[in-house]
């Protein structure tokens, strides 16, 4: 396998292929020391990354799901328009509750707004936001141009902020900062703990917890509160899917906080546990098995009999329901193989909801994750800062005296720490079968190659190389949109996400093409002959 | 008409960005590929876009600008790239187009290809072709940057000025199927052709068992090359001129001779495209495409009875709303609007020939699409999938054409252009009209002829003037009226009336919180307009008569006129000037006018007003109310019969009309008066009636009802502040005065009940209230309490203000209230309520103003007038 991928980086300019092949590893479970790769690093101009820009992490991933917060992009129309309602992130308002998820808000800065500033046009923006929308919070972010000419988008939140009594917090999320949405990510984390965590005075109950990294794509946001809320724990906050910055404001007052996507929200899950004592859980919600182990898990954090029977009461309800629908799926998707290539977590989740199936997962990627998310947070010593990474604001906060409560006695603690893994993450290589194969940054050139290989019979990635799989005959699920479908998350979820494989590989049109590799030898070679 | 509904802020964008428009063009060059010289998210989004839209992988490379390019310079990273492509994908040709952050940066991407292109001729000796293609995302659309990119290419590669004998046909941004469908009309002509930009493969390419990394087709870049010598260039693009115009280059540089033709959409447009043709080569149109033309004829003559209910809002990149909009308008389609969100101002010049023309906006949202959508009562929605929204919101079905659409498949395989095409997209017009049609027919049907409910309207003229008219019609109460306090001085005395201006709570005509100067009135309703785009109907309505200050009335009018031709005046008097000023408000383009006439009996007039004043003189008693009456229907014979649409108030006063209105409808119906309204008398404190008994709801429907069988009775009067704004119903005008008032950050604790329907605004009576909103204030801050139940005390007409024991009950309810605050309070509870210390507020608009203001009357502990 080794050589395959050889050949296929071979073919780059020299620099380029010393810079490449420190991202792809194959998985080899006899090596001494745990396995390196390269990631977060500055994406090769020219080669057709799936990597997006730091607005995208800011703006469009984090930010864009509050569903009450008027998310203002400062800056030339694209942007705005680009992530306008293409993320599926869905909300459900209740009562007189605003919804701006179906909203785009540009300033839609003109040549000469890029010429003489573009700040009094954003005060007014301000303005006609507050004056027809009436929102509580507004975010402004930044595109590329508003960093270069200067605008000072933060005094003009803070003067907005006094002067119409609202949250108004800016976000210098210029896309060019950092090396891909990651740096947005950390950006849009520490604008909220500074601005918005801590600022609520919402009254709690028992079983308090935030949903940290939950994206609501399709609903799974939904499936997952359901379940939650089934077992009798209260939901503070969602961050950010379906959720409010009114909730968020609260989240201080949580018990834990439980991380669905490690990558894009550690850093709030990170800073709450040093600002107000919260630890976090890792959890995944896609797959049965996986669903099972994160509500156990969380119920030993709480430590309370009934809470711990009624979890698996939830279990055992919850699997009558499913169990025989997901075997008549499983019959049918038994043996075959994955590749995944996805964000920064889903390429991880994914493989246990793939293995309840039995399907095996011989390619994952992250588009723009770090070292922790593949090695484990063990590797975060080892992470040297660079660059890129010093121009994103590496957030200190201090414990917050009046706040600060720790959940666990020092001797809970200790018992618990190993055993449901607090605060920690393990990362996906360790999870992966011998002799699989982990890239990171994948692009467009070795999706194509990688296919002609690995002949995987599900490809699971985005829409911008869901057509590459389609035009090589393999069956491709988008794991950002799901094609138009969802939940996958939880229980039910997983039943939808069965089907919509079963479906997917087994539709009549794969019977009618032919691949091109089961009339090729293996490596190289061209095709002789009529089509 | 303003572009959008805010001047610095672009709701839900109807537009895309130039780097866009750039990758579309290059993605219809053979073996080509593009890079877009910036940070890396604007070629992964546009991919994103693009994808989703052709349904085939779109692969556009990035310089992958990171912080310190942004400083250095971006050369580097841009070579790089360069150098990349080349090795991994052998492209013939690379585009390289700049976004907002190269154009900011002030990269030179002119210099930094040319340079490029020396060496790598050096290193590799294989010619790649380098366009440098200036894409700045704030300098324009997807549309100048589709226009510009082939320009630059063109600029770039037409060389080749050898004389031959091919056509160059510049399409717009239109979809593979559109330029399949282009190829096969010119195949049928037999000529030689150049299509620029050929996506026809490249963005819909079939299935095969090898997959290329660069999809096959295109135009390809030996025909580029010759361009610069072909026999014409049509190009594609009436509103596509200067320097982002392929075809303009062409003609100046080389003399190839340009011809411009629209989208060939619908059956002219498709006629000036083969005619163009014909006229270029001499050939014939051939005879399968005069087929075509004949089947589609067929086709719109066999479904014109359906399309002529249609009446569609189009929007998309100028040309193909264009293209559409004249479509619409040859098939009966009527186009309420065309909208772009590029700046193109041309598309309302090239309409001018039209019979019906429509109204165009550019550099617009889809918030203003929308709002237009919804006020033109659009029944089909025609453009890319963007128009969901509207769809999901307004229930406006859309048919789906152009870039982007995300949320079907096989927008890139559509046709919608020559006869063949057109046809195509006519009858899914035609489709979804009837769709439409039948799911809600019966309901229709029987609502409008079998329902004893609605009536039908006394004339048609009448009816189409009055329809938007919320005091004339009842079904207008969406359409924003205003009311401009502009005629201070009156000359006649009612005795109904007291007009002390200054309190804010009376809505009752003749009373209003301030007198605007016309300027003053100008200014006001431009404020107001840009808040209340459904701000239709402007109207003087006092504080005293609107005749007896005509020169302030006619000014004000002329002034508001020259800004906004479109707003319907009318004007409230008591008529006694009316004949001699008729003409001139006739001439001032006044369509409604509303005489207050309680009388049409000298001796039952003369006990309603106590003096007349005219021309200096003062008469009283009969002669007074003779004289008023005789101008009055001398006036409003005249004004009807002008074609001045003419609504007669009535105010119902008991013990001295009640038994002569009948009369009194009767006579104006016969001087061709639309609608009468008869309004119960409001004893003002102060006034002469004071003391007089009110009239109440049942015996007010009972009179409408008796007087129905003559004339048209107005059900819906509000009985407006002379400085009313806003809705029926819904006076924000507190909001907007002059001097709105500041919220007091008072010491005190109060609690306030409130009659509110939305819990937003004071908008209820409070006999017909089911629950109160509590709300308590100290020092300033104004919160939300509680909502509090209770019996409904007043359940029906004919019970309301009768029985005391269910408003004691009620009052008990709210006993710890200082205040209530209502839109209107009936006389008794009121009675009943001061005599408990509980302070009666009627008032309007938004709770927090109105609990400011009651906190601002207690405080003050000023005897409002309404507290009666």
């Amino acid at each position: 396998m080794k050589k395959k991928i050889d050949k296929i980086v071979e073919n780059y300019p020299a620099a380029v292929f010393k810079n490449r092949k420190e991202h792809i590893i194959v998985k080899d479970n006899n090596t001494e020391e745990p396995q390196k790769i390269k990631a977060n690093t500055r994406t090769v101009p020219g080669i057709i990354t799936n990597r997006g820009c730091c607005y995208a992490g800011c703006k469009g991933v984090v930010l864009g799901p509050l569903r009450d917060a008027v998310v203002l992009t400062h800056g030339p129309i694209g942007c705005g328009y680009y992530t306008w309602g293409t993320r599926r992130n869905k909300g459900r308002t209740e009562g007189d509750e605003k919804n701006f998820l179906n909203y785009c808000f540009s300033t839609d800065l003109q040549e000469s707004d890029i010429v003489f500033g573009g700040e009094k046009k954003l005060k007014k923006a301000i303005k006609e936001a507050v004056e027809i929308f009436e929102p509580k919070t507004i975010f402004i972010c930044s595109t590329c141009p508003v960093g270069l000419i200067g605008d000072d988008i933060h005094s003009i939140a803070s003067e907005a902020e006094k002067e119409y009594g609202i949250k108004v917090v800016s976000f210098s999320c210029e896309g060019y900062k950092g090396v891909s949405q990651s740096g947005g990510h950390h950006i849009a984390n520490n604008g909220l703990i500074k601005h918005i965590i801590g600022t609520g005075e919402k009254v709690v109950g028992k079983f308090a917890i935030n949903i940290l990294g939950e994206y609501n794509i399709g609903g799974d946001g939904w499936e997952i509160e359901r379940i939650l809320r089934k077992i009798g724990y209260e939901i503070v906050s969602l961050i950010p899917g379906n959720g409010t910055v009114e909730d968020l404001k609260s989240a201080h007052k949580a018990d834990l906080n439980i991380i669905q996507c490690h990558r894009s929200i550690n850093y709030i899950g990170e800073m709450m546990g040093t600002k107000y004592g919260q630890d976090w859980i890792k959890v995944n919600f896609i797959g049965v098995k996986s669903t099972i182990k994160s509500l156990r898990n969380i119920a030993k954090y709480f430590d309370d009999s009934d809470l711990i029977a009624r979890t698996e009461a939830v279990i055992e309800e919850e699997l009558k329901e499913i169990t025989y629908k997901l075997e008549e799926y499983k019959k049918m998707c038994e043996g075959k193989t994955a590749a995944l290539f996805v964000g920064g977590s889903r390429a991880h989740h994914y493989q246990h909801i793939l293995k309840d199936l039995g399907i095996k997962t011989i390619l994952a990627g992250y588009e723009f994750a770090h070292r922790d998310d593949y090695e484990g947070r063990e590797a975060l010593p080892d992470i040297k800062e660079d660059g890129d990474s010093k121009n994103i604001e590496n957030l200190e906060v201090t414990k917050d005296p009046e706040n600060y409560k720790l959940f666990l006695t020092k001797e809970q603690y200790e018992k618990l720490k190993d055993e449901i893994s607090l605060n920690y993450y393990s990362g996906m290589i360790k999870e992966m079968d011998n002799g699989s194969i982990v890239v990171d940054d994948l692009n467009h050139y070795e999706t194509e190659e990688l296919l002609k290989i690995l002949k995987p019979d599900i490809f699971c990635s985005g829409i911008k190389d869901k057509y590459i799989a389609h035009k090589a005959g393999i069956f491709s699920k988008q794991l950002h949109s799901y094609d138009y479908s969802g939940p996958y998350a939880g229980f039910k979820g997983s039943v939808i996400f069965a089907r919509d494989i079963a479906m997917g590989i087994t539709t009549p049109a794969w019977d009618m093409i032919t691949p091109p590799w089961k009339t090729q030898p293996m490596l190289e070679g061209s095709y002789i002959g009529g089509n | 008409m303003k572009n959008k509904n805010f001047v610095n802020l672009n709701i839900n964008p109807c537009k895309m960005c130039m780097p866009m428009g750039a990758v579309m063009a290059l993605k219809g060059i053979e073996n080509s590929m593009i890079i877009l010289h910036g940070s890396q998210g604007c070629s992964t989004y546009i991919r994103r876009h693009m994808a989703g839209h052709y349904n085939e992988p779109i692969d556009v490379g990035s310089s992958s600008l990171s912080e310190e390019g942004t400083v250095y310079g971006g050369e580097a990273n841009l070579k790089k790239g360069l150098i990349n492509m080349i090795k991994l994908y052998s492209p013939s040709i690379i585009g390289v187009a700049t976004t907002c952050l190269a154009e900011t940066i002030g990269e030179d991407i002119k210099r930094i290809t040319e340079e490029f292109k020396k060496d790598n001729m050096i290193v590799s000796k294989k010619a790649v072709e380098i366009v440098p293609i200036s894409t700045p995302g704030y300098g324009g659309t997807q549309f100048e940057g589709f226009y510009g990119a082939l320009t630059s290419i063109v600029k770039s590669l037409s060389d080749d000025k050898t004389k031959n004998e091919s056509i160059n046909i510049i399409t717009g941004c239109l979809n593979p199927g559109d330029i399949r469908n282009i190829k096969s009309i010119l195949d049928q002509f037999k000529v030689k052709y150049t299509i620029l930009p050929d996506v026809s493969d490249t963005l819909d390419s079939p299935y095969k068992k090898e997959y290329k990394k660069i999809p096959q087709g295109g135009t390809k870049i030996e025909d580029i090359r010759k361009m610069a010598g072909a026999k014409a260039t049509i190009e594609m693009g009436m509103t596509v001129t200067g320097n982002i115009s392929p075809g303009e280059y062409l003609s100046d540089k080389y003399k190839v001779p340009l011809h411009r033709c629209p989208y060939p959409i619908g059956i002219r447009n498709t006629d000036v495209f083969l005619e163009t043709i014909s006229k270029i080569t001499g050939k014939r149109t051939p005879k399968k495409l005069l087929e075509d033309r004949g089947r589609l004829l067929d086709g719109m003559i066999d479904s014109h009875k359906f399309n002529g209910e249609g009446r569609a809002v189009i929007f998309g990149d100028p040309e193909i709303s264009y293209g559409v909009g004249r479509l619409c308008l040859e098939n009966g389609i009527k186009p309420l609007l065309i909208a772009t969100g590029s700046s193109n101002k041309s598309i309302t010049e090239l309409l001018k020939k039209e019979k019906h023309t429509p109204l165009v906006i550019d550099d617009t949202d889809f918030d203003t699409i929308r709002k237009h959508a919804v006020e033109l009562k659009a029944n089909l929605l025609i453009g890319n999938s963007d128009g969901k929204f509207i769809t999901e919101r307004e229930g406006i079905p859309l048919v789906r054409i152009g870039f982007p659409i995300h949320d079907r498949v096989g927008a890139q395989r559509s046709n919608i252009v020559g006869y063949n095409g057109s046809l195509m997209l006519l009858d899914n017009m035609t489709n979804t009209l009837l769709e439409n049609k039948y799911n809600k027919y019966r309901k229709e049907m029987y609502g409008k002829y079998f329902s004893e409910t609605v009536k039908k309207e006394e004339t048609i003229t009448a009816k189409e003037k009055t329809l938007s008219h919320p005091c004339f019609s009842g079904g207008a109460c969406k359409v924003a009226r205003m009311h401009i306090p502009v005629a201070p001085s009156c000359n006649i005395k009612c005795n109904y009336c007291n007009r002390k201006y200054d309190c804010m709570n009376e809505s009752r005509p003749g009373v209003t919180s301030e007198v605007l100067s016309p300027k003053e009135a100008l200014d006001k309703y431009l404020t107001l307009k840009e808040k209340m785009p459904n701000l239709k109907v402007l109207g003087i309505a006092g504080p005293g008569d609107a005749l007896a200050n005509f020169e302030n009335t006619i000014k004000s009018l002329e002034l508001i006129k020259e800004v906004d031709p479109e707003v319907i005046f009318c004007l409230s008097t008591n008529g006694l000037m009316l004949p001699y000023y008729a003409d001139r408000i006739i001439e001032a383009g006044i369509s409604h006018i509303t005489v207050t006439i309680n009388a049409v009996d000298p001796e039952i007039g003369k006990k309603i007003y106590s003096e007349v004043n005219f021309g200096g003189k003062k008469l009283v008693g009969k002669k007074a109310a003779e004289f008023l009456i005789g101008n009055q229907l001398s006036g409003l014979s005249y004004m009807a019969s002008k074609g001045i649409v003419c609504k007669v108030n009535i105010v119902m006063i008991k013990g001295i009309n009640e038994r002569h209105i009948e009369e009194v409808v009767k006579e104006v119906k016969s001087r061709g008066v639309f609608i009468s309204n008869i309004m119960p008398l409001i004893p003002a404190k102060g006034s002469s009636f004071e003391n007089m008994p009110q009239t109440n709801n049942r015996e007010l429907g009972e009179m409408r009802k008796k007087c129905e069988k003559y004339l048209k009775q107005m059900y819906h009067c509000k009985q407006c502040r002379a400085d009313a704004v806003g809705i029926l119903g819904k006076d924000v005008s507190s909001q907007f005065s002059k001097s709105a008032c500041s919220s007091l950050k008072s010491n005190k604790e109060y609690t306030f009940a409130i009659a509110t329907e939305s819990g937003m605004i004071i908008d209820k009576h409070f006999g017909h209230v089911d629950e109160f909103y509590i709300y308590s204030s100290k020092k300033g801050e104004i919160k939300f309490i509680e909502k509090r139940s209770i019996e409904k005390y007043c359940t029906g007409v004919s019970d309301c203000d009768d029985e005391d024991s269910k408003i004691d009950r009620l009052i008990k309810t709210i006993n710890d209230c200082d205040a209530v605050l209502a839109l209107r309070v009936g006389y008794s509870p009121q009675k009943k309520m001061l005599e408990k210390g509980i302070k009666v507020i009627q008032t309007c608009g938004s709770i927090k103003d109105g609990v400011n203001y009651a906190i601002e009357v207690l405080e003050k502990k000023e005897t409002c007038k309404t507290v009666i």
